[in-house]
């Protein structure tokens, strides 16, 4: 039985990464007016936050169609019997009924699971690896999906940020809505739960917000999977993963940069780090 | 993107049957947004309603025109308009089909027209037209889509995109305009109701009507923080509302414009809207007899219908105690200045209970705002020496259970507040803000209440005096000088962010020359000015 793994561009594994895992990401769409691209294919991270920045049209988002996890999926389905789709929170993005409308033009083919990992970026990246590792080491389907569901409620990923503008405008802030209006600057850390944007806390400067990260990570029991995301700024990442480094120096870091699409919602300047907690035995 | 040069009469029915599906996946939440005393208790359900009557009327049109259709859907409107939105609403389709008249289709320079057309016949309905509602989103809509066609736009979907988006900022800022949805934190229902309609008309311009059913029209946020007020908006207002009272008129020679001239005097909220054969009139009186009476003379009285609006009052009130417990903790700071309560009030305190130096809140006073608030755990930020004790007394006067953050100034105490962490549960939140206070340092520079003398220092009455964490470090013969010698004894060059709060009788230049002083020989340090209006402290200065 050969098992084949689907998720979207909104994981932010990319690049190698995918190559490596071996996994298919369907990318989501951005559209700066009447210019529509295919989330990092058609646009790159840098050029989408030029643009965001100093352009003057305000971007907007789309889920991918369900033809275009049909086509996925009918390519897969000649090497594969079993496809395990893995997308991001149902609460942010219709991604994930469209990956499950296109079921049924496939359905008799092979089985296919989707499953709404209410996570995204690196929360829902970081399933997905973890879903590969099991699968090489010889899970069986049921095993994966019954991985991807205790994975997920060992995620967690916490962002600070630099403005809440672009998620209020986007209309993803959820319950983060308290944190809007504060007479004082202030830098909001969020975090994703129950596949909706919540509100952490919040700090006056950039490097309280990177300290918060660090002691989020520091504090968490045991590790299994470790990620640190950026959007315009490789250098705070750099020194973040070296901080983290020095908790956890044998562990893999993942690093990776906050798709466009992510983007239209967070802004520039985001810094993320995503955990998977290792299982309690 | 699709071009779409004209639009038929069938498709103009079709999209807004699309645009009242849509809305009909969010009327709930556009009911939930109603503030009292702002009109109608159920926006979101009226403008769905009159969008059915709109819709059933329009199958009825005389042909296939644009046209045709149009005036359908205005009278439609017309006949079945409930609520103050409603009513609004059946006048933009009544402009709508006044600029759609003669057209067989429809053409981005006609849309655009039609939409010009709407704003001002709705405009034209109310005595008394507020900004900061739905009017103002057609208003907006309607001239941004001018300027988008006047660019030279042909393409209808891509003005119809920027109806949506110009709706959508205009909505987003309707709390800045009026300001009982400030308080309230909360948007203008009818514009979002209006903004919900466009999207859906957009939605199957592009064809994504059948698409992921599971998609909802989202709610705009505006940017302010919401329902930071709440203690002092539930207080029951003793006013008395009336009765909302609304009826269609039919008649044959009925004349709008007397109509509303006769009515002004006899409520609020008047709008008088229609033609010589019916009209629907809007109105809140104390005196709905009276309004019904003087109606019956003109013609015949139908849909009539009158509701309590006290008793409205009440249910709103209940439904925003309902509403009101998010978060199961809540933050009551003793505070004074306006402008340092915003701060507090901004950053999500429940409650601020006004109190500081030499105006210390009695136990009573901190009880009655413990108990106002609808939580049943409470941290109280007590921000003066002097008021500690008092705060500590709490937790054996009320069954709610109390914690006392020992804040001793204002920095610790917006400290102490920012530090609060939504996912933790009392005992750990306290251990987090209590952290957070130590980790500050207040400056506080006032004037000497008298001539006295503190270990070295020789201080004259009214000699400015700065004051560092609570100890007194500087005497100076000006203000700008005790901030100065203040300043000097932190190394500030470890921290990383001074916040000044200037003092009601303290100008804003003072702080921007602090500001500029401090900027000039540390310019890694953000420096941020707060007007605080707090009296007694010309500043207050916190460092972290």
């Amino acid at each position: 039985m050969t098992v084949k793994i689907i998720t979207d561009s909104l994981s932010d594994i990319d690049g190698e990464l995918v190559d490596e895992l071996g996994i298919n990401v369907v990318p989501v769409y951005v559209r700066f007016g009447e210019d529509v691209f295919r989330d990092r294919i058609e646009i790159t991270t840098d050029e989408f936050y030029h643009r965001l920045v100093h352009g003057n049209v305000w971007p907007t988002t789309t889920q991918p169609t369900p033809a275009d996890f049909t086509e996925v999926y009918n390519k897969l389905a000649q090497e594969a019997d079993e496809l395990l789709v893995i997308t991001l929170s149902n609460k942010l993005s219709g991604t994930y009924q469209s990956a499950l409308q296109a079921k049924s033009a496939v359905a008799d083919k092979c089985r296919i699971e989707v499953i709404d990992s209410q996570q995204v970026v690196m929360g829902l990246g970081l399933i997905v690896v973890s879903a590969v590792k099991a699968l090489k080491a010889g899970a069986s389907f049921d095993e994966l999906v019954q991985l991807v569901h205790s994975a997920m409620k060992r995620t967690h990923s916490v962002m600070t940020f630099d403005t809440l503008k672009y998620l209020a405008k986007g209309g993803r802030i959820g319950k983060a809505q308290g944190l809007l209006g504060s007479v004082l600057s202030i830098k909001p850390i969020l975090t994703l739960k129950d596949g909706e944007v919540h509100p952490v806390t919040r700090v006056r400067s950039r490097t309280a917000g990177v300290d918060y990260l660090v002691n989020f990570v520091a504090g968490t029991p045991a590790i299994e999977e470790l990620a640190v995301e950026y959007a315009t700024t490789p250098d705070e990442a750099d020194d973040l993963i070296k901080r983290l480094r020095a908790v956890y120096p044998k562990e893999r870091i993942y690093k990776s940069t906050v798709s466009p699409v992510i983007g239209t919602y967070v802004g520039p300047d985001v810094l993320s780090v995503s955990v998977l907690e290792a299982e309690t035995k | 993107m699709k071009q779409i040069d004209t639009l038929s009469g069938q498709a103009l029915r079709e999209m807004f049957a699309a645009a009242t599906g849509w809305l009909e996946k969010s009327y709930n939440d556009i009911d939930a947004l109603n503030v009292f005393p702002v009109p109608d208790g159920d926006t979101g359900t009226n403008m769905l309603l009159t969008m059915r009557s709109t819709l059933e009327e329009s199958y009825r049109a005389p042909d296939h025109s644009a046209s045709a259709v149009a005036g359908a859907m205005a009278r439609g409107a017309l006949m079945g308009a409930r609520g103050n939105s409603g009513v609004i609403l059946s006048q933009i389709w009544r402009g709508l089909a006044q600029g759609l008249v003669d057209k067989d289709t429809i053409t981005a320079v006609d849309l655009a027209g039609a939409f010009q057309q709407s704003a001002s016949t709705a405009y034209k309905g109310i005595s008394n037209p507020v900004e900061g509602t739905i009017l103002t989103v057609i208003r907006e809509t309607a001239e941004a889509v001018q300027q988008h066609v006047t660019g030279g736009t042909t393409n209808l979907l891509s003005v119809m995109e920027q109806a949506v988006s110009a709706a959508g900022e205009s909505v987003a800022n309707t709390p800045h305009l009026l300001h009982v949805l400030k308080e309230s934190g909360v948007v203008d229902a009818g514009g979002q109701g209006l903004y919900t309609i466009l999207e859906g008309a957009l939605r199957y311009l592009n064809g994504e009507v059948d698409q992921a059913p599971f998609r909802k029209p989202h709610i705009i946020v505006s940017d302010l923080a919401p329902g930071t007020r709440l203690p002092q908006a539930l207080v029951a207002d003793e006013d008395a509302y009336g009765y909302c009272t609304e009826f269609l008129l039919k008649g044959e020679t009925l004349d709008p414009d007397r109509i509303r001239k006769q009515l002004e005097k006899e409520g609020e909220s008047l709008i008088v809207v229609g033609d010589n054969s019916a009209i629907r009139i809007h109105i809140h009186t104390v005196d709905p007899g009276k309004v019904i009476r003087y109606a019956t003379k003109m013609g015949t009285v139908h849909q009539a219908s009158m509701r309590n609006m006290d008793e409205q009052h009440q249910d709103w009130l209940d439904m925003q105690k309902e509403k009101a417990p998010v978060a199961d903790i809540a933050i009551i700071a003793v505070a004074s200045g306006d402008g340092i309560a915003d701060v507090f009030n901004s950053l999500g305190a429940a409650c601020v209970v006004p109190g500081g130096q030499t105006m210390n809140p009695s136990t009573k006073d901190l009880l009655q705002a413990v108990e106002s608030v609808p939580a049943e755990k409470l941290i109280i930020l007590p921000n003066n020496k002097n008021i500690v004790l008092t705060a500590n007394q709490l937790p054996s006067v009320t069954e709610r259970t109390v914690e006392v953050v020992p804040t001793e100034t204002i920095p610790q105490g917006v400290a102490a507040l920012l530090a609060f962490d939504y996912e933790a549960d009392l005992p750990t939140n306290t251990q987090i803000m209590k952290k957070a206070v130590s980790a500050i340092r207040s400056i506080e520079i006032t004037r000497a209440v008298r001539t006295t003398k503190i270990g070295s220092l020789k201080i004259k009455r009214k000699q400015p005096i700065g004051l560092l964490d609570g100890d007194l470090v500087a005497v100076a013969d000006d203000i700008m000088d005790a901030i100065n010698q203040t300043l000097a004894r932190l190394d500030l060059g470890k921290y990383e962010v001074v916040t000044i709060y200037y003092g009601a009788d303290t100008g804003v230049e003072e702080a921007e020359q602090v500001s500029a002083g401090i900027r000039e020989q540390y310019p890694h340090l953000q420096v941020e000015i707060v007007q605080g209006g707090q009296p007694h402290y010309n500043c207050i200065i916190s460092v972290e």
